[in-house]
């Protein structure tokens, strides 16, 4: 699933409030761009979790899942299909 | 620590680089203390950085650790300690905290802090045994607490924050820390919001305030009475930081550089046995790292910037800085120097940075922009730019970016207090 706007309007919303969907390029670093910190990141997660119904683990946690917000589209269908497959047997 | 330990048996001189810094400020340090290696625990082994076009300062003898300052811009400052002040440090530390074997110490610090020097190399001196707080451990209080419980961490050391987590977590399961003897806050300002949960949260632990830095390491220290740590240490009159430790020289100084004696105010100038001889840079160590300001003795004396008043009993508080610095997480950031970075670039005409109360991260920075006509700039062009000039606790919190002239006081300055007051909804900017 394509979850780019729903990523785009979270991000823009907490980081980058003067920012439209549009000026926020998928592939753009928000780790070294200072976009989100180390706190910024719990909070994105905290909102993955909450927004699609998903566990982030501990080991999950590496950085390179939250680059980007082509990066996090990625990882939460990832952890998204694993979890449906593990709970639902489909 | 493999490493460092081996480099402290070898007696070779080590430099411990921030994480998160631009590669270019990291070259420049391992350049400056003449590093022949540059390793990265995380990847591969940096490139050796260009020795010829950096003058090398010949290293003070004896120097084995050597640190930096957080220099929120520019080009961080390397400090350099001898083998004799780290040793004399935990001479004093091991004993105070009863480090012997058997006792577990938190390090929550990073690597590359002063604030190791007692959790980490002196447990290990005196035979104590060293929790380790992993990156990600140590914004996740459940995590931080179950490392607590699991090792019976019996003495910790650790900024605001990390306290701030631990009592958060610990409310949210219900449970106290009974294993935690001694609490050391540092680094910064304790909140009092935190400070009032502490008695409850470790029943059994004595608890101080300790103030020192990179370049003295701990200069004072105050021990909370009961009521205090109860919740009754509300102070409007700011922080104790208690009275020296011992075989440290402390002066306060007033505006017109006179001593003040007994009651007073003024800017505080220490002397340690833990400290540095100064800055390898001979030309940064100017006007800090000074002979008595008054010529009396003849030890080393650092002024601290740090504006303080003595009470009658001898205590002294924390009023202030002489200078635009403030904590961010517990990492010293300086805002003019912020400030300084933003109008540096094109399209920036003018900029000004607030330092707001933040409840976890101690203070958060609120940068106010008027950008130049019809360039659009935007915040997320202004992050990856700050990104390469300054470390990662200085990049702003918030922008406020416009195409209007940004308030300013009666006297012409740019109000860094109405650039804080707006609130978070009108951040908006209309681009075009």
């Amino acid at each position: 699933m394509d979850h780019t706007d729903t990523i785009k309007r979270f991000i823009i919303e907490e980081f980058l409030p003067d920012l439209s969907v549009d000026e926020l390029p998928d592939d753009h670093d928000l780790l070294s761009g200072s976009v989100i910190d180390s706190i910024g990141t719990l909070k994105l997660i905290a909102w993955v979790e909450s927004r699609f119904g998903v566990q982030v683990d501990d080991t999950e946690l590496n950085p390179d899942n939250f680059r980007s917000v082509a990066s996090i589209c990625a990882f939460i269908n990832e952890i998204g299909g694993r979890e449906q497959t593990g709970t639902r047997g489909a | 620590m493999a490493l460092i330990l081996a480099c402290l048996l070898d007696g070779r001189p080590f430099l411990l680089l921030p994480t998160g810094l631009p590669d270019a400020q990291s070259a420049d340090l391992a350049a400056q203390a003449g590093c022949r290696a540059v390793f990265d625990p995380e990847g591969e082994p940096l490139a050796a950085p260009p020795l010829d076009d950096v003058p090398t300062e010949p290293l003070p003898s004896g120097t084995t650790f050597m640190l930096t300052t957080s220099g929120s811009t520019g080009r961080p400052k390397v400090v350099p300690l001898s083998g004799d002040a780290v040793a004399a440090f935990a001479a004093w530390a091991g004993p105070a905290f009863g480090l012997c074997p058997g006792v577990g110490v938190l390090n929550y610090a990073p690597l590359n802090f002063d604030l190791c020097l007692f959790d980490i190399w002196s447990s290990l001196a005196y035979g104590a045994r060293v929790v380790l707080v992993g990156p990600k451990q140590a914004i996740r209080g459940s995590a931080l607490l179950d490392l607590v419980l699991e090792h019976e961490v019996s003495v910790v050391q650790a900024v605001p924050m990390a306290y701030r987590l631990l009592l958060d977590a610990a409310h949210e399961r219900g449970t106290v820390l009974r294993s935690v003897r001694h609490a050391v806050f540092t680094g910064d300002t304790m909140p009092e919001h935190t400070l009032s949960g502490m008695s409850a949260l470790l029943p059994e632990a004595r608890m101080y305030n300790v103030y020192g830095c990179t370049e003295t390491n701990d200069s004072f220290m105050h021990e909370y009475t009961a009521e205090e740590g109860a919740g009754g240490g509300d102070d409007p009159a700011g922080p104790s930081i208690g009275t020296p430790l011992p075989g440290v020289g402390a002066m306060v100084l007033d505006g017109r550089g006179e001593r003040v004696e007994g009651p007073g105010s003024g800017e505080l100038y220490v002397s340690t046995p833990f400290q540095s001889e100064g800055y390898l840079d001979p030309a940064r160590r100017e006007g800090v790292f000074t002979g008595h300001p008054l010529g009396s003795d003849e030890r080393r004396w650092y002024r601290t910037g740090d504006l303080v008043r003595r009470d009658a009993y001898g205590r002294l508080r924390l009023v202030g800085r002489a200078d635009h610095q403030v904590k961010v997480r517990g990492v010293a950031v300086n805002t003019a120097e912020v400030e300084r970075v933003l109008l540096a670039h094109p399209d920036v005409l003018e900029a000004g940075v607030a330092a707001l109360p933040d409840t976890v991260a101690g203070r958060r920075l609120a940068a106010g922009v008027r950008r130049a006509p019809g360039t659009g700039l935007n915040s997320l062009t202004l992050r990856a730019y700050c990104a390469q000039y300054l470390s990662r606790a200085a990049v702003p919190g918030s922008f406020r970016i416009t195409d209007d002239a940004l308030p300013t006081t009666s006297t012409g300055k740019i109000d860094r207090t109405a650039l804080g007051a707006t609130p978070a909804g009108a951040h908006k900017t209309v681009t075009t």
